[in-house]
């Protein structure tokens, strides 16, 4: 791209965290980028907006109806799209829905009934209705994998992202194992990138990257079972973390 | 072969040379047929058969065939099909631009075999790249070899590359050869089915030197074929392919059982590794 | 070359200096672990440590090495090697740095390693603990330990130094070291010796009889099946292993966009995409697409690919694969007994 491409960011069902987690740059990477890039819609710090865009990155799932024509309407106006963070990628959190039907009391309680709650019965992935070209994963999105996306296409070159597990970030950075302290962890078969921060902090890793290619959920829900102690129907339901959505057995029960 | 070519040009395992593109052809939809020469203006020395890692820094580096016989001018040949990031690159590329090489990597066909021999190629695809060095050699030096006969079978005629080349070769004396598409469109004249139903039309005798170039299908059918022939697994070789990241026999990854296809190959005789489970 | 004797108190003062004036690195506490690591002050050095998590090879040949810089169209090699002293490398790992040294040394020789490695000082030290998974007394039995400047026996009061190399009698001028007498060196060579028996795990079978029972083995796929069906693809044990030297080569550019590195990464030959090749149109051909053969390579690759190279199989027997696998399936222990009983 000779001129500097013109970057634009949406939000759909999301906590709007990635956007934040892109402005907590704050320093002198943010502004580098700024050399490479236009940003031309930023609802979290800017108002202008402009026709044509370059790379589109979208956050938050597809949770409404309504939000398929704003969906669609973004992917005609751009030339690259990226979905970013879990929302966007897998659904996330938002997909812990799927399997249930009391979802909205479960949260709402006796306010449940209003109109402007009213949502699909699934939260699905942005890919689900539009062609979707690259993902960020994690939840939130990291920052500097984000950087090297566009990066990456700046150059015209598919953005690297790894699809090994986290175990092999955890064991590089030599983090002492959740199993080993009792505790347990999905970084088995989740998908790496984001450098293993969370079993570095002493927290279990989620999945928030979604799933590896072939990834063991069996063996997975064994060792939840068997090494974390955990119950089989908590074991069952913590594989549905950020990946409800992408699971086979997300109709209702 | 002579490993010292590359600590002679270069400084460390993983320092590529400048090569500056003299052509550059769209040879196919997807495969770029491009002519290098060294930057430095000396002339590249490298055997028919050896594999070049090319790179563009940023992008990264990829294992290629060299396509062109040492006995040709100065320059070398290469084909790079897009399939990947580094390979989307270089196909960007054109006349005048540099891009980046290591190597002659790995060793090459077996000269000393198929000298005083009647040699037969198959090559399926792609697999006509690193085979047209050989085929080229062989052309040059054609009174170091007997008969010389060559399958090239492509999916469709659109993928057929070398035009020129195959243009000469139908009218040449010096090589029998045969082509065959799989899915032949309308103007297509040739022969349509599978490459080893070329083996019906013609006359390949037991003592022949056999080398395949293909996708990893093509040899089990054409090996089932020179076995019928009655041809020795000493005397059938294989270029074979395999994901490579160093090209200099370390990172792994083209490790079939004990061998490297990098550095033991990639052209291997099918006795070497016909008893390697994961080889074909 | 010699041997040497330091008092325990001595040697505190040894460390002091060594570690005041040179780049040391030691194993280390990290919680209920151990890593090696910078080491600034003496009583940082846990000598009495059973394992680490990552083997030393992480000093010389880190996780992440940059092979290139370029810079539009110019570039240069990346090497800075450092003067480093790794002090307190068990056994298992010094047969491991010698088989690493050798490959890398063998038919192209690997600057970005051998530069590192050379100006790399290693101390053993005696196994004072021994880890839970380890069966460093029997694999690869017959290999020596070599390739280590020098090496440290713990006595009750101090410790015998034997060097090797002129780089590790450097050392002893740094401290009161004072010429080992013979009953020292003879006890020193009993705990060494010793110390073999008493592994929790054992192989009962020769490295000979397990290479060829396991190259037997190949076609076995119900066996392969049976060992992997647990295997998330994780890459745990060979990102632990002491002997695993595969890596992945990346570019990527700075923040300026024109500049960057060419780098080389740790990878692992269990995950998914080791042997993965794309054909174009999207198409992939996976060398190694089932679980069972990538288990199965792992298992060749340390137990007999490599032998008539290495003298002895690619498995010291430290067992850091049996601690990180955490489906419990990457003892070789296990897989060996289950091979041969086959």
């Amino acid at each position: 791209m000779t001129q500097k491409p013109k970057v634009a960011f949406f939000d759909f069902s999301s906590c709007e965290g990635c956007q934040i987690e892109l402005t907590n740059f704050g320093d002198a990477d943010f502004l580098e980028l700024l050399n490479h890039i236009d940003i031309v819609e930023f609802r979290e710090a800017m108002s202008e907006k402009t026709d044509d865009i370059d790379i589109a990155c979208i956050e938050g799932s597809f949770t409404r109806e309504s939000e398929k024509d704003r969906l669609i309407a973004i992917r005609n106006r751009a030339k690259i799209v990226i979905a970013y963070g879990a929302c966007a990628h897998t659904a996330g959190i938002n997909a812990l829905k799927n399997h249930t039907t009391d979802f909205k009391k479960a949260v709402y309680g006796q306010d449940a009934d209003q109109p402007h709650l009213n949502s699909n019965d699934k939260a699905l992935p942005i890919s689900h209705v539009i062609k979707v070209d690259y993902f960020a994963p994690g939840c939130p999105m990291s920052k500097y994998e984000f950087l090297n996306i566009v990066s990456h296409l700046l150059h015209g070159k598919e953005p690297v992202i790894p699809t090994y597990p986290v175990c092999v970030e955890c064991k590089r950075n030599e983090t002492i194992c959740r199993y080993d302290v009792g505790d347990h962890c999905m970084g088995q078969v989740a998908m790496a990138g984001c450098g293993a921060p969370c079993p570095s902090q002493g927290i279990p890793c989620e999945a928030c990257r979604g799933f590896c290619e072939q990834a063991n959920l069996t063996a997975l829900e064994n060792t939840l079972i068997n090494k974390a102690g955990f119950s089989a129907s908590r074991a069952k339901d913590k594989l549905r973390m950020f990946t409800n959505a992408l699971l086979p057995d997300t109709s209702n029960p | 072969m002579k490993k010292s070519a590359l600590t002679k040009t270069t400084d460390t395992l993983f320092t590529p040379q400048k090569a500056k593109i003299i052509r550059a052809v769209q040879a196919t939809q997807t495969e770029k047929h491009f002519t290098l020469a060294l930057a430095n203006k000396e002339k590249f020395q490298f055997m028919p058969g050896q594999i070049l890692e090319v790179s563009l820094f940023g992008f990264g580096e990829i294992p290629i065939g060299i396509a062109s016989s040492p006995t040709r001018e100065n320059t070398f040949d290469i084909v790079v099909r897009t399939v990947g990031r580094v390979s989307a690159a270089v196909n960007k590329l054109d006349k005048g631009d540099h891009l980046f090489i290591r190597g002659p990597l790995g060793k090459g066909f077996p000269l000393d075999k198929l000298i005083n021999n009647n040699v037969l190629i198959v090559a399926g695809g792609i697999g006509l790249c690193p085979t047209r060095s050989l085929i080229q050699y062989i052309l040059d030096r054609r009174t170091d070899f007997k008969t010389f006969t060559l399958f090239y079978g492509t999916k469709t005629p659109e993928q057929q590359m070398f035009l020129d080349d195959l243009k000469t070769w139908r009218l040449s004396k010096d090589v029998h050869f045969f082509e065959t598409v799989d899915v032949p469109n309308a103007s297509w004249q040739g022969h349509a089915g599978l490459i080893t139903k070329l083996f019906k039309q013609t006359n390949i005798s037991s003592n022949t030197r056999v080398v395949l170039c293909g996708p990893p299908v093509m040899f089990k059918f054409v090996i089932f074929e020179l076995k019928k022939l009655g041809i020795i697994d000493q005397n059938i070789f294989l270029d074979l392919e395999r994901r490579m990241k160093c090209g200099v026999g370390k990172c792994g990854h083209c490790q079939i059982n004990n061998k490297y296809v990098c550095t033991d190959g990639p052209v291997f005789a099918l006795s070497e590794i016909r008893f390697l489970e994961e080889a074909l | 070359m010699n041997h040497h004797y330091i008092t325990l108190k001595d040697f505190n003062l040894f460390l002091t200096k060594l570690v005041n004036q040179k780049i040391v690195y030691g194993p280390v506490a990290r919680k209920n672990k151990f890593v090696f690591d910078l080491i600034s002050s003496p009583e940082q050095l846990r000598l009495d440590y059973d394992v680490t998590i990552l083997p030393p090879k992480k000093i010389f040949f880190p996780p992440k090495q940059h092979l290139l810089h370029f810079d539009g169209e110019s570039y240069k090699d990346c090497l800075d090697p450092k003067e480093q002293i790794i002090m307190g490398v068990h056994n298992y790992d010094i047969k491991a740095i010698d088989q690493l040294d050798f490959l890398f040394k063998e038919k192209n020789p690997d600057d970005h390693y051998l530069l590192n490695r050379r100006k790399t000082t290693i101390i053993g030290s005696n196994i004072q603990t021994i880890a839970a998974r380890s069966f460093w007394g029997s694999a690869g039995a017959g290999v020596e330990p070599k390739g280590h400047d020098g090496f440290l026996t713990k006595l009750k009061d101090g410790f015998v130094f034997e060097t090797r190399t002129k780089k590790a009698e450097n050392l002893v001028k740094f401290a009161k070291f004072i010429k080992a007498k013979k009953t020292q060196v003879e006890q020193a060579a009993q705990i060494n010796t010793a110390v073999k028996k008493k592994c929790p795990a054992k192989l009962a079978y020769s490295s000979a009889e397990i290479a060829i029972k396991t190259r037997l083995a190949f076609k076995n796929n119900e066996l392969w099946e049976r060992l992997s069906k647990d295997c998330f693809s994780c890459g745990s044990c060979n990102t632990t292993c002491a002997t695993c030297y595969c890596f992945d080569v990346q570019d990527s550019w700075n923040l300026d966009q024109k500049s960057g590195f060419r780098t080389r990464y740790w990878d692992s030959c269990m995950t998914v995409e080791f042997a993965k090749t794309s054909l174009g149109g999207g198409a992939v051909h996976n060398f190694r697409a089932l679980r069972r053969e990538r288990f199965r390579h792992r298992v060749m690759r340390k137990l007999v690919y490599l032998n008539d190279k290495l003298g002895g199989p690619a498995c010291v027997g430290c067992g850091r694969c049996a601690t990180a696998c955490t489906a419990d399936i990457a003892d070789p222990v296990n897989i060996v007994k289950e091979i041969m009983e086959a």
